[in-house]
This record gives C-alpha cells, structure tokens and sequence, in this order.
C-alpha cells in the first residue's frame, strides 16, 4: 500500500515524551497534565486551558536506577518510566494526576514524589480511588474522586475553568478524536484493510500522548486519505487476530505480530481504540462529569473491576470483537510481573480458548519487546497452527 | 540441658527428615507443663479424627494430611522457652489450634461431598482468607466459615512444602509464575477443586493485593458459576487514609450485610454485633498494653507470640469468640508478671528490631530463631501494627464505619496500601518508639507493594543510621528461597557488619529442608 502521508510523523511524536506537540502546547500556554492509567478520565485532564499526556518511555536503553528503586520484581513499564522521570524526561509536565490503579503504578509515582523528579515550583501529584466494582457505589466514589483530585486541584493550583460547560466543551473534543479513531479503525474489518494493525496502532498511540486540539488536523486529513487508499492486491497476512492485554505503548509490538504473519486487527488492551477510544454520550439531563464517570467504569475492561458482571463481561467482549473483526484467532498478552493481567490472561485464555473455540496465544512479554527473537517464534507458530486449522476445516 | 534458659544447644534436635529428634528438656515444671499442653492438642486432633467423616476429608482433601504436623508446629514456635513465655505461647497458640479444629469440623460438616449437612450449609456464609470478619459480627446465627484458611493458610503453616501442588498446579494451568504464591496457591486448589463445596453465599474481597484480588476471579467462577454459591465482593478503598473514600467503604459495609440477609434470611442483630465490639476493644487495650511493654527493657509479648495470634484474633475472630478475651486476659496477667519480674525469653539481648515486610510464610518460627541464635529480639511486626482505634459500643451509624475502617485496615494492607507514609513513614516512628537500632525487612519477592520501596527503605535506613538487613523469599514457596538461605542472609550480617557471634551456634545452620 501507498505510505500514509502523516504516518513518519506520528511515528516521530511517539519517539519521544516530550513531543513537538507537547511542545507547541506548552508553548502556548497550555498545562500539561500527565497520567498514567486508562481509568483517569481523558476529558477531565483536558479541559480548556489543559492537555493531557499518558506517560511512556519510549526508547529505553538501562532501567537500572528504576530497578534499583522498585526492584526488578516489578513490571519493566514502571521502571522505565521512573528511570525516565529520574533522568528528567517528565519535567515538561505541570502536574501528575495517578488513579491507584494497580501497585506497581501506584510506587512508580510515589517514587517519584519521593525522589522529587520533578523540581518545579507549584508541581504537584495527585492519588484517586478508583471503584473496583461497577455499581451506584462505585459511582459515587468515582465522582468524588475526580472531583477532588482532578477538578479542585487543577482549578486551585492552576485557574481552570472546571465548569459542567467547560467539561461539555472538553467531551466535545474528545469525541471528535475518537469518531475519527473508529472511523480509520473500522477498515480493519474489512477482509483487504486499507490499514494495517501497526499503522492504526501508531495513529491511536499518538493520540493519547498529544494534545487533542493539535492532533486533530492530522487524523482528518489521513481519515480522508484513507478513504481513497488502495489495499494491496495481495495481503501477505495469513490469519486475523485480536491483540487482548495489558498496557501497550511500545511500537515494535504490533509490528512484530505482523511481520510474524498475523494482521492485529482489533486492539483491547490500555493504549488502545478498544474501548478507550469509544465515544462519550452525554445528554442534558444529568450532569457532565457523572456521565462521564458512569461511561468509564462500565465500559472499562480493566482487571481489576472485581465483580462478577465486569469478569464476565470482559471475555463477552473479547469474543464480540472477535465476531465484529472477524477474528481467526486471540493473543492474550502481559507484561511481565503485572498481576492483574497474569490471572487475566489465564482464565480468558481458557475460556476463549475451551469455551469460544478460538485458537488463542498467551504470552508474557518485557516492556519493549524490540525484535524479541522468543515472540516471534511463538506468533510465527500460533500463524501456522491457525493456517493449519483452516486447511483442515476444524473449528475456527 | 534444664530449667535455664538457653542450656542446650536447640540445634541438635534437628535431624535430615521431617521431626526433631526428641523433645526439649525444660526442667520439670516447665517440661511438664509443655508435655500437658501436648498432651492437650493430641486430645483436640484425637476427638478431630474420631468423627468418620473428617477421617473421610482426610482422603478427600489432599492438604488435610498437613495436619499431621500440628503438635510439631507448636513445638516449633515454642523452642527455647521458659516460665511465661512458654505459657504464653501456649495460651494463644492452643486456642489457634482448637479454634482451626472446629473449623474444620464445620467445614466437613455442611460440604456436600462428605457430611452434606444442608441445614449448617444453609447458614455458612464462605469467608476470605484475607479478610476482616466484621460484617458476620451481626450475624449470631450465622457461621462463618473460610475454607482457603485451613486448606491453603494453616497447610503452609504446619507443613513448608504445603501449598507447591497449587501452586504447581495453577501454574500448569497458565499462570504466570512470577505472582503472589498465596493468592495462586488458593487459585490452584480451586482448580484442583480441592475445597469444600458448601454455603449460602460467600462473602470476597479486594484486601491484600492485586493478586489477591484477581485470584478471587477464579475462586468466584467454581464457586458462583460451577457450585452456585452466590458471591458477594466486597472492595474496600485502597487508599484507607483518606477521609473522601470512608463513605464508600461504608456502604460496601452496608450492601454486604443486606447481600448476606438476602442470601441467608438471617437479620443483622446490633445487640449481638456490640457485644463483639466491646470484645474487640477489650483485645485491643490488651493488644496496645503489650506493645506498650515491647518499648521497655522488658518485652514480654512479641516475636510469634505476637505475630500469629494477633493475625488471628484481630482478623478472623472480630471479637466473635470470648475464648479468644479470656486468653487476652490471661496472656496479659502472666506478662504483667514477668514484666515485674525483669524475665527475659533468651540470655541476652543484643538488637531491638522491628520486623517489616511480609513475613515468609513456610518459616513462621523465623522469629523465635532469630532470639534464639543471634539475641535479636522481634519487638514487633508490620503485620501486628493494625488498628488500635476503639471502636463504638452503642452508635449504630458510627459502627458502621467502624466496620468499614477496620475492614480497610486488614492486617498487611494497611501498610501495603494506603500511600508510602503508611508503609514507609510510620516504620521510622515505630523504630524510635520502640528504641530499635535494627529493621528486619522481609522482602517478599512477589508482592510488589512492598517491593516498590525497596530504594526507599535502604536509604531512609542509612540517613537515620538504622540497621536494615533485607530476608528474601517468596513466601508460600520454600523451593525458591529455602528456610537456609533466608536464615543466612541474617548470619552474614550478623557476622560481616555486627561482626558477632551467635549466641547459640547450633541454630546457625540447620538440616530442615525437609523438616515439617
């Protein structure tokens, strides 16, 4: 296929933290507020007169000082990103705002609160509760939370208009960039995409690190190139995949899955278009933010909600995507030393697997997997097993 | 060999297999008295066993056959000791005993696949292993009951190698091996559905970790979907400190109750419920009195005498068992007394130390070891500094809080979460509080929690000239980090930066990889 003409450059945005956008942004007078976790809500980070970045690390080299602090018993992401901050490759942004999404997140940040990383006057951090379980409850909390940490921080320290129609104009945007995601993602259901899981992977990737209002012009204008973007004649991949996990921010990841034969054709795991980058309905009769708190928490396939419904609900949606994409087969993936995505992956594994009938690969896997010679070998051989079941007509 | 502390080398009982070689030498009185409280468990497991159907879980269950090792778990935690101490150790390490017994018995009972007692079963509401018991604190006519407590708990308690089948077998199944061994043991015996089926409802929660947490996803899909036992979650906020999550908290409390009155057709009963928190604040004046004397020259409670029946009494009973306050009581009579009377457990006392960290789950008697070979004297635990807040006895809206503090505030996550202070912070206080010049920190490899303030604890430990001695080990799992290799890395710093020798050197290494 013709190269998409801004691909270079969201490839570059997501070459370092600290991008041209971010810094156009800041340049412009705009707050920085950084995140780390998908169940921080997007809108209210950016709000008029803020933007939001998700923290990554790209191209790590050492983490050893990340190591030293944390150990190398916890996952390669919050090590690289304390080494990261120890280097101080975070010092563009104006605060950090961290739902206790899981622990080894939750002493990443601590970490660099207590190293003081970020030597900025009126630099501050913020902790959320977030609800492990989807109920009225858990709503209550969700919106107190953010309320309290992200609302009255981001006002008293900074001036921002938290206002119900400053957070409406916020969603507005937002949902901009997530009908055009869907929009460009949607040709991946096609039986010859016009885009392939790696170049939709970078486009989304690129959209949580960046401001929205700067990124827009560019997802119009390759949305629109996509429209009249011959596929090729002959697709050079042999079976379709849903890519399930956890947290991926690494570029070479779906590019590996498809050098090794399989077209990533769906993405539900943090980082990703499913479901992070589904659009937020609000209505007028019941305030902003607790629309977007309840759209959060039930549609959020995070782990780590804990009800019966949510475990349920998360392999139900595995296997939806699977019809909808039109899937051959699953990779449940992990990132090393994460819990909740450990036992995710083994129980979803086993009932995709034994109970959906897909062909499902599990893998473990560092934070950079870079040209990891192991990956490879095992998606090469899932593509053949796959290929091998089509040959010989069994299920799936 | 005699009544003097200290007069025989502890090490020599040892032998390659699973038992000491004979039992230890008090002086009359006292090995009387430890050979009648022997006498005592063996009668606890002998009217245990009589009964056919717990002969029958006997075959059914491969974890029951850790309670073999009962009677050689107490004689673990009470090596060396004398006079109060070895009174002490039996009053709450007994009562353990006999409380695990019955519940066993319970459990056996109602299971559908040994004595299917339908009537019990309907009124067993299935407990966490990690979890405060409060919510049953209302529930007089309710039993409840934990099933991942003996099977998985207690096994690694009595019998190091206990939870490696599960583990094993979770890890079979596709677990990723680099998790907490706990919740991954508990994991493995669902899988391996080798946990009593019984109960109206179960009752799970979020409280240690992630992993916990998440393991509980598994227990819940035999339980609710394969048993149809309903479950119900109880998530309690991660950050407990916090005054904008206790409402919250609350009214989990609040929806847990009326999820277990809807199951069971019992009503919350608030006579009942005060009558436990008055029990409750009785153990914790005890409990605080102890640890009190812990900051003198004088401890008299601490070390496993703190640690396991402080676990116990504050999580699993929730002042639910009077037995448990008579043994408060009596616990705090005979340490009052050997505090007037300047005893000690060991000869000498060489290091106050805090223990911190997650303590290594197959070598519980760690803590008595470290008294015995090197004088370090265990004053107290990060598991033991729980809640020492009084709770209300006649305020039915603040109980309910108090209910949900407490749950908030389970033993090990309200250290391992909460924020850094609590885990951090709060160790340093604790060290000038009780006049410590050493931190025993055990590192348990997979809680990730406690590692991710490993930078932080060595340096603050530096700055404030604070000895730090790190213990690796994983927990559950004695074929990662043996009970050798965890005592060693104290000998070596013992011996390398106090440059001391130990005061009983037959402990130093011991042939017990196989032991019980």
């Amino acid at each position: 296929m013709k190269d998409l003409r801004h691909l270079y450059f969201f490839e570059k945005l997501l070459e370092d933290a600290n991008n041209d956008l971010v810094r156009e942004a800041k340049d412009s007078g705009l707050k920085c507020i950084a995140s780390v976790c998908e169940n921080a809500p997007e809108p209210l980070l950016n709000l008029p007169g803020t933007f939001s970045v998700r923290l990554r690390a790209p191209r790590t080299g050492s983490i050893d000082m990340g190591t030293y602090y944390l150990t190398s018993f916890l996952c390669e992401y919050t090590r690289a990103l304390l080494e990261r901050a120890i280097e101080g490759g975070f010092n563009f942004a104006d605060c950090i705002i961290s739902p206790d999404g899981c622990s080894m997140l939750n002493r990443c940040i601590e970490n660099m609160e207590l190293l003081r990383t970020v030597r900025k006057d009126g630099f501050f951090y913020e902790y959320m509760e977030i609800p492990m379980k989807a109920d009225d409850n858990g709503l209550a909390l969700y919106k107190l939370q953010c309320e309290n940490h992200i609302l009255k921080p981001l006002s008293r320290n900074f001036g921002i208009d938290v206002s119900d129609e400053a957070i409406r104009k916020s969603v507005a945007e937002h949902n901009k960039v997530c009908r055009l995601i869907r929009e460009i993602g949607d040709y991946r259901k096609a039986a010859d995409p016009r885009i392939t899981g790696y170049e939709f992977h970078i486009i989304t990737l690129a959209t949580y690190v960046a401001p929205k209002s700067l990124i827009l012009p560019y997802l119009e204008e390759t949305a629109s190139e996509l429209k009249s973007r011959e596929p090729d004649p002959k697709s050079h991949f042999r079976a379709r995949v849903v890519l399930v996990g956890s947290e991926i921010d690494d570029v070479d990841m779906v590019r590996l899955i498809e050098d090794s034969g399989a077209y990533v054709c769906a993405d539900r795991f943090c980082y990703g278009s499913l479901p992070g980058r589904d659009e937020i309905r609000l209505t007028d009769d019941e305030d902003a933010l607790t629309q977007i708190c309840r759209q959060y928490m039930y549609r959020g396939q995070c782990p780590r909600y804990m009800n019966q419904a949510k475990i349920l609900g998360r392999r139900e949606y595995v296997q939806s995507l699977c019809r909808e994409y039109s899937a051959d087969g699953v990779i449940y993936e992990q990132m090393k030393f994460c819990d909740p995505w450990a036992y995710e992956r083994m129980v979803g594994t086993k009932v995709l697997r034994d109970e959906a009938g897909y062909p499902v690969l599990s893998i473990d896997r560092p934070y950079a997997v870079g040209s990891s010679g192991q990956i490879r070998t095992r998606v090469q051989a899932f593509v053949e097993s796959v290929e091998i079941k089509k040959i010989q007509g069994g299920a799936r | 060999m005699g009544k003097k502390v200290g007069s025989e080398p502890l090490g020599s009982f040892y032998t390659k297999g699973k038992v000491r070689r004979r039992r230890e030498w008090r002086g009359f009185k006292d090995t009387f008295y430890d050979y009648t409280r022997w006498l005592r468990i063996m009668g606890i497991l002998a009217t245990f066993i009589i009964k056919p159907r717990n002969i029958k879980a006997f075959f059914r269950y491969r974890w029951m056959a850790n309670y073999l090792a009962v009677p050689m778990m107490v004689d673990r935690h009470t090596q060396g000791l004398r006079g109060s101490y070895l009174r002490i150790a039996h009053t709450e390490f007994d009562l353990v005993v006999a409380d695990v017994a019955k519940l066993l018995d319970n459990l056996f009972k109602a299971d559908r696949r040994i004595g299917n007692d339908t009537k019990l079963s309907a009124k067993a509401v299935l407990l966490d292993e990690n979890e405060m018991t409060t919510f049953m604190m209302g529930f007089p006519t309710l039993k409840g009951l934990s099933r991942e407590t003996p099977a998985v708990y207690v096994s690694v308690l009595l019998n190091q190698m206990a939870a490696c089948h599960y583990i094993d077998v979770a890890q079979e199944f596709g677990l990723a091996g680099d998790v907490c061994p706990m919740p991954e043991a508990e994991a493995g015996v669902s899988i391996d559905d080798d946990f009593p089926v019984l109960g109206a409802c179960a009752v799970q929660c979020n409280t240690t970790c992630d992993g916990s947490l998440m393991g509980n996803g598994v227990i819940s899909r035999r339980l609710e979907l394969e048993d149809g036992v309903p479950c119900f979650q109880l998530a309690s906020p991660l950050r407990h400190r916090e005054d904008d999550v206790q409402e919250y908290a609350a009214q989990e409390i609040r929806n847990c109750i009326a999820f277990i009155e809807e199951k069971t057709g019992a009503k919350w009963d608030w006579d009942y419920y005060f009558e436990c928190a008055k029990r409750i604040n009785e153990s914790t004046r005890h409990r605080a009195e102890w640890l009190e004397m812990s900051k003198t020259d004088y401890p008299q409670v601490f070390g496993s005498n703190l640690a396991l029946y402080t676990e116990t009494n504050y999580m699993a009973i929730c002042g639910k068992d009077p037995a448990f306050v008579e043994a408060d009581r009596k616990v705090s009579q005979l340490a009052e007394k050997a505090y007037r009377n300047k005893e000690m457990a060991v000869k000498e006392y060489r290091h106050r130390a805090i223990v911190w960290g997650v303590q290594s789950h197959f070598y519980m008697d760690f803590l008595i070891w470290l008294q015995n070979c090197w004088g370090i004297v265990p004053l107290t635990d990060m598991l033991s500094m729980v809640s020492t807040k009084i709770i209300s006895e006649d305020d039915k809206e603040q109980a309910i809080y108090d209910m949900a503090w407490l749950t908030e505030n389970m033993i090990m996550r309200n250290r391992t979460h909460g924020g850094y202070k609590v885990l951090l912070d709060e160790l340093w206080e604790f060290c000038e509080q009780f006049r410590a010049d050493t931190v025993i920190l055990w590192e348990h490899m997979s809680c990730k929690a406690l590692v991710g303030m490993h930078g932080q604890f060595e340096e603050k430990a530096r700055e404030k000239g604070i000895h730090l001695i790190w213990v690796t080990h994983d927990l559950f799992d004695p074929r990662v980090v043996s009970r050798q290799a965890i005592r060693d890395q104290i000998n070596r710093y013992m011996r390398t930066v106090f440059r001391e020798e130990p005061l009983d050197p037959s402990l130093e290494v011991l042939p017990d990889e196989h032991s019980w």
